[in-house]
């Protein structure tokens, strides 16, 4: 006999079951891009279109108004090297954090690991940051940059922001079967914390004395890095990396944690 | 074939809390400070016990029949065993691969061709993608829908829609196959090859547990029986027993009182009398072949228990269609002639002759209203049917008059 119901599985188990499922969520990962797409018009242009269009502004912004200093680098380049990762982070969360109020009739009708939902999410947003990317190699071409070896950190970074994405997704997803209307204070503080990033403003013009602070947030470490990485050929600053590293594993390992031990009142919660 | 447990529920009871769910921060927080106001008063809020303590087995090949009245815990038993959701007292184990038709094609998405959505339910129901592909042709072939498969959704049919649920869910072949009601859609053709795809799996040794109103169906399909009601088995055993006991439960006015609950819903059940049942009666014939024809007559026939007497009970009974539209209400208080006073429990009833309906599936809503219009003192709903029309073919809208088309004569000095 498995599963005696009140024994809580281990996080083991879960991930072992997830496992099984992986099928189920490659597939309810093409649905969620196959769904987005066929509704939308622009279809997968509109992965490139959102940093693009945040891309145009900030470079408006820094030309017109205040110019940053960007070591060199132009600023398209300076822009998209952060908003590609930024983007990823909102895309995932916006999805993910409703993910499961938005798919009611499976999380009460069906049976299968419910972080495939929040999960699915990240993987669709994934793809949108993949698709995203040509344009910012477009862009290293258009303006000659050479590619260095440093590029051989973005494998971890990557896994570090789809750590970070998914410890998030899991816990705003789960949060938001709870408490309905939390699900409006995810693009709320998205907004806000775009600005607390350093994104639009390079992190040198920080004042000294708080810069440690705002690189507390982890996402701040990953466009930091990323921006280090394929602007200036430098290895990533390791407070940074570390920082970066540490909060994906707390973040996920929590966010999956949370997430599981809620997810039996999910059925009757939503 | 060795005889083993497949399923087990060992005292399982499953509360469920009513009212005030904290749907939202502002709620929760408000909450907060009432509770602090009042003191402490422990969890308060109104809760209903779906399940009270329930203990079933099933061993492996064997089929269950889950029976009883709408609200005894039957569709709760159901997603237990599924593991959607968690008893809050008690044990349930099963041994193998689960599947759960609650309902047939959840997570079908309609801008999805019917192709990319097999793939999809199938995984949803814990197929393997090189599983679904090596059953596919087999899935295809049974619904017979292979002409459609890669037109979306969306411009399917209903019927279509359940046939494509049902042909994914039928060849998983779980160790046990828990089935909702799902077989009360779909064309008569269509659910007698459901019917023998189940036959098929018993034969391979699934275990089924099987809710439905239709207690033809459950004959035909289960070996064993469990007749839930209030959330408590009041007879388990062989089918023809249970099914026997069910009805004579049902048609049994000296039925002795039950304990007053005061965890009744509110609006819906208001202490004042309960609707145990609702069923629709026709034939001899038309519950042989399983649909009504749009010229038979009908009996819908009201199952109540009365908490006191109560005089000149204004019931009403409203047929739906398969879209939850009205198509016609029928009420007692229209009817001059009506003067009943109720007590205990017992039955009314109505005979529609002939039904008149147009070709489709329907179900019956009986509601106790009270003075004000609209408000609802008890609430029932009876199984689907399903009605033909009166010369084989089917007519759209919801009803078909008795009718003669003439030619008009022009009229003179034109």
């Amino acid at each position: 006999m498995s599963e005696p119901s009140l024994r809580r599985p281990s996080l083991y188990a879960c991930a072992r079951r997830l496992w099984r499922f992986r099928g189920l969520l490659a597939l309810w990962t093409e649905r969620e891009l196959r769904v987005r797409y066929k509704q939308t018009f622009l279809g997968a242009a509109w992965a490139v279109i959102q940093p693009t269009a945040l891309m145009v502004v900030f470079t408006l912004i820094s030309s017109y108004l205040q110019r940053f200093p960007t070591q060199g680098a132009p600023f398209p380049l300076f822009y998209y090297a952060a908003l590609l990762p930024w983007t990823f982070f909102t895309t995932s969360l916006a999805f993910g954090s409703t993910s499961l109020i938005n798919n009611l009739d499976l999380v009460t009708k069906a049976a299968f690991p419910r972080e495939i939902l929040p999960l699915a999410s990240i993987g669709a947003a994934l793809f949108d940051f993949a698709v995203a990317a040509t344009v910012f190699v477009a862009l290293q071409v258009w303006y000659r940059q050479p590619p260095t070896m440093e590029l051989f950190w973005l494998p971890l970074l990557i896994l570090i922001q789809v750590a970070i994405a998914a410890g998030l997704g899991l816990l705003t997803s789960a949060i938001v079967v709870w408490y309905r209307d939390t699900r409006f204070v995810v693009p709320v503080g998205l907004q806000l914390l775009l600005f607390l990033t350093p994104i639009l403003y390079p992190l040198e013009v920080v004042p000294e004395r708080i810069r440690a602070w705002v690189m507390l947030n982890p996402i701040a470490c990953v466009t930091e890095t990323y921006r280090r990485v394929t602007l200036y050929g430098e290895s990533p600053d390791p407070t940074h990396l570390g920082t970066a590293i540490l909060s994906a594993l707390v973040l996920a390992g929590c966010g999956y944690w949370v997430f599981k031990r809620l997810e039996p009142t999910f059925a009757d919660r939503i | 074939m060795s005889i083993e447990a497949i399923a087990r529920l060992r005292g399982v009871a499953k509360r469920y809390r009513l009212g005030r769910t904290h749907a939202s921060l502002r709620d929760a927080a408000s909450g907060v400070f009432e509770r602090l106001r009042q003191g402490r008063k422990g969890d308060s809020s109104p809760h209903l016990w779906a399940l009270k303590g329930i203990d079933l087995e099933l061993l492996r090949g064997r089929s269950l029949g889950l029976i009883g009245p709408n609200g005894g815990g039957k569709t709760t038993a159901l997603r237990i065993l599924a593991g959607i959701t968690p008893p809050t007292e008690g044990a349930v184990e099963t041994r193998g691969r689960v599947a759960a038709m609650i309902q047939l094609g959840t997570g079908f998405h309609p801008d999805l061709t019917g192709r990319e959505n097999v793939f999809l339910y199938g995984a949803i129901l814990g197929l393997s993608a090189a599983e679904i592909r090596s059953k596919f042709d087999r899935i295809v072939d049974f619904s017979g829908l292979a002409r459609f498969l890669d037109t979306p959704l969306k411009r399917y049919s209903s019927g279509m829609y359940v046939r494509l649920g049902f042909s994914v869910a039928a060849h998983v072949e779980p160790d046990l196959l828990l089935i909702d009601e799902v077989l009360a859609v779909g064309d008569a053709s269509f659910r007698q090859r459901c019917a023998e795809r189940i036959a098929e799996l018993k034969e391979r040794d699934t275990s089924i547990v099987f809710v439905s109103h239709n207690l033809h169906l459950v004959q035909s399909v289960c070996d064993e029986a469990a007749f839930l009601d209030q959330g408590e088995i009041r007879a388990h055993g062989p089918v023809d027993d249970v099914v026997l006991a069910y009805r004579r439960w049902l048609r049994d006015a000296d039925r002795p009182r039950a304990p007053v609950d005061d965890d009744a819903l509110p609006g819906e059940r208001s202490g004042l009398l309960d609707i145990l049942d609702v069923e629709v009666e026709s034939s001899a014939e038309s519950t042989e072949r399983g649909w009504i024809a749009g010229s038979d007559s009908v009996i819908f026939r009201v199952y109540y228990r009365a908490r006191g007497p109560i005089a000149r009970p204004n019931f009403v009974l409203r047929i739906l269609t398969s879209d939850g539209t009205v198509a016609c209400a029928l009420w007692t208080r229209d009817d001059p002639r009506w003067e009943a006073t109720l007590e205990g429990s017992g039955g009314v009833a109505i005979c529609v002759d002939p039904i008149q309906l147009a070709g489709g599936i329907y179900s019956v809503e009986a509601r106790l209203e009270g003075e004000i219009k609209g408000l609802s003192l008890a609430l029932g709903y009876s199984g689907r049917f399903e009605v033909r029309g009166v010369d084989g073919h089917d007519s759209e809208g919801a009803f078909v008059p008795r009718m003669a088309w003439v030619r008009n004569e022009p009229a003179a000095g034109r």
